[in-house]
């Protein structure tokens, strides 16, 4: 089956349980993906853009309203969409950080946060994780000191990372905020794994800034997300455009030059909102994701030798597993090596494992039905049976 | 009519997403799945009718 010259249409998620650290929150809702056949046409949102001519005023259909929604769910003043959560890292990097201004990370930041920082001139100061791979609010002050010894002043941002993409850990994103502010830094709050997957309350958390990721958490098209920020930020990371050409005196109305005018004009965004009511609610229903989370980790941790990395119990269901004690055992005899395991997979429905590795791997069983959680969870085991592993 | 078929098929699509990899169902998935299937062979004969004519 193709969809143009040299496309095969994917079917991953109609024939797999796809346990894809990065693709389990962005699957479309049936609402998305009929937005996506209504909505595919490049400015398909821009039939009733109106006066002042700025994606966030237009009324048919209800993006204006979206975005006032966006806002109060996440509990913040203001929100915009943005093509994907980087997007949103560079608006503010690019608002806040002049040359050579020091900038808090962490040893787990996602690298789009680091090139934020760089495109904007700013100079990497990470936070270190504890050896549980947690960012705690006492690593950051001891970071923050050392960035003011080392540049005569203290960090002009924070990136922190509610949930970070290597262990799936949550961080205390509320006790680094408040250290942060007693020096007056901003903090944005990386939102791209947990927005539109668990409840995200940006006041709680004191940050100045929430960012998401529609692709990734928020069952929507790629690339989409959300920045959204306070009253206070507003005015500086949504400032409107000043310029004017010097030949034809040209303006160009509320425009916001972080965002580049307009940002998702069409399938995306709508996608996204199609997805939202679900979204909204999905994120009410957390506890029932790491109860399937548990279900395929305690099978894991039945065949002897495999450890979870991630802290434990998990507090997200993205995984990070070390099985060196046991498949890698396997792969070191076997006929296909390490690619016995992720084929196994594949024999058994399961995908989303990068293929060979039976080391340090990791897994997302955010999405999934009850049912499919015990499907996996049999499935681990049945392949550590048949290769010869212990099971307890 | 076409987008009414086209959703009937989004839905069925789901179905299958839901009850990957073994697409065995549960008496109340089988039950959407047959309103489904109905809605869209209602449909698409409507779609005959209306072109075809």
């Amino acid at each position: 089956m193709r969809c143009g010259s040299g496309i095969e249409a994917r079917q991953v998620d109609e024939l797999f349980i796809n346990i894809d650290p990065i693709q389990a929150g962005g699957r479309l809702t049936a609402d998305a993906m009929k937005a996506v056949i209504a909505y595919g046409d490049g400015y398909s949102v821009c039939d009733n853009c109106r006066k002042p001519n700025r994606l966030d005023y237009i009324a048919k259909p209800p993006i204006a309203e979206f975005h006032k929604d966006l806002a109060t769910w996440l509990n913040m003043d203001s929100a915009r969409v943005v093509p994907g959560a980087r997007r949103g890292f560079q608006a503010v990097a690019h608002t806040c950080v002049k040359k050579g201004d020091p900038v808090l990370l962490t040893s787990l930041s996602h690298y789009t946060e680091f090139l934020a920082v760089e495109e904007a001139g700013g100079v990497a100061c990470e936070i270190p994780a504890n050896d549980g791979h947690i960012v705690t609010a006492d690593a950051a002050a001891a970071t923050i000191e050392n960035a003011k010894r080392r540049y005569g002043r203290a960090p002009v941002l924070a990136f922190i990372d509610h949930v970070d993409y290597q262990y799936g850990n949550v961080h205390d994103v509320q006790g680094i905020a408040k250290v942060a502010h007693q020096y007056d830094i901003p903090v944005l709050c990386n939102g791209a794994y947990t927005v539109g997957i668990m409840p995200v309350d940006g006041k709680d958390l004191s940050a100045d800034f929430v960012v998401g990721s529609g692709h990734k958490s928020m069952a929507a098209p790629a690339p989409s997300g959300v920045l959204a920020t306070t009253a206070e930020r507003e005015k500086e990371v949504f400032r409107t455009t000043t310029i004017s050409g010097d030949l034809t005196g040209r303006k160009f109305g509320i425009k916001e030059p972080e965002l580049m005018g307009c940002t998702l004009m069409g399938v995306t965004l709508m996608g996204m909102m199609a997805s939202f009511l679900h979204v909204k609610e999905r994120v009410k229903h957390f506890e029932n994701e790491l109860a399937n989370n548990r279900i395929v980790t305690e099978s894991l941790l039945s065949i002897h030798g495999t450890k979870v990395l991630s802290e434990y119990p998990r507090k997200h269901p993205l995984t990070r597993v070390d099985t060196t004690g046991s498949f890698d055992t396997v792969a070191q005899t076997h006929k296909k090596r390490g690619f016995f395991f992720s084929g196994s997979l594949v024999e058994n429905g399961v995908h989303g494992i990068i293929p060979g590795a039976t080391r340090i791997w990791k897994f997302n069983t955010y999405g999934m039905t009850t049912v499919q959680a015990h499907h996996l969870a049999k499935v681990f085991v049945t392949i550590a049976e048949e290769n010869g592993l212990k099971i307890s | 009519m076409v987008f009414a078929a086209m959703y009937s098929l989004t839905d069925l699509r789901v179905l299958l997403r839901e009850t990957a990899p073994s697409h065995e169902m549960d008496a109340g998935q089988r039950g959407e799945a047959q309103r489904l299937l109905e809605n869209l062979e209602r449909q698409v004969g409507s779609l005959k009718q209306e072109m075809l004519k």
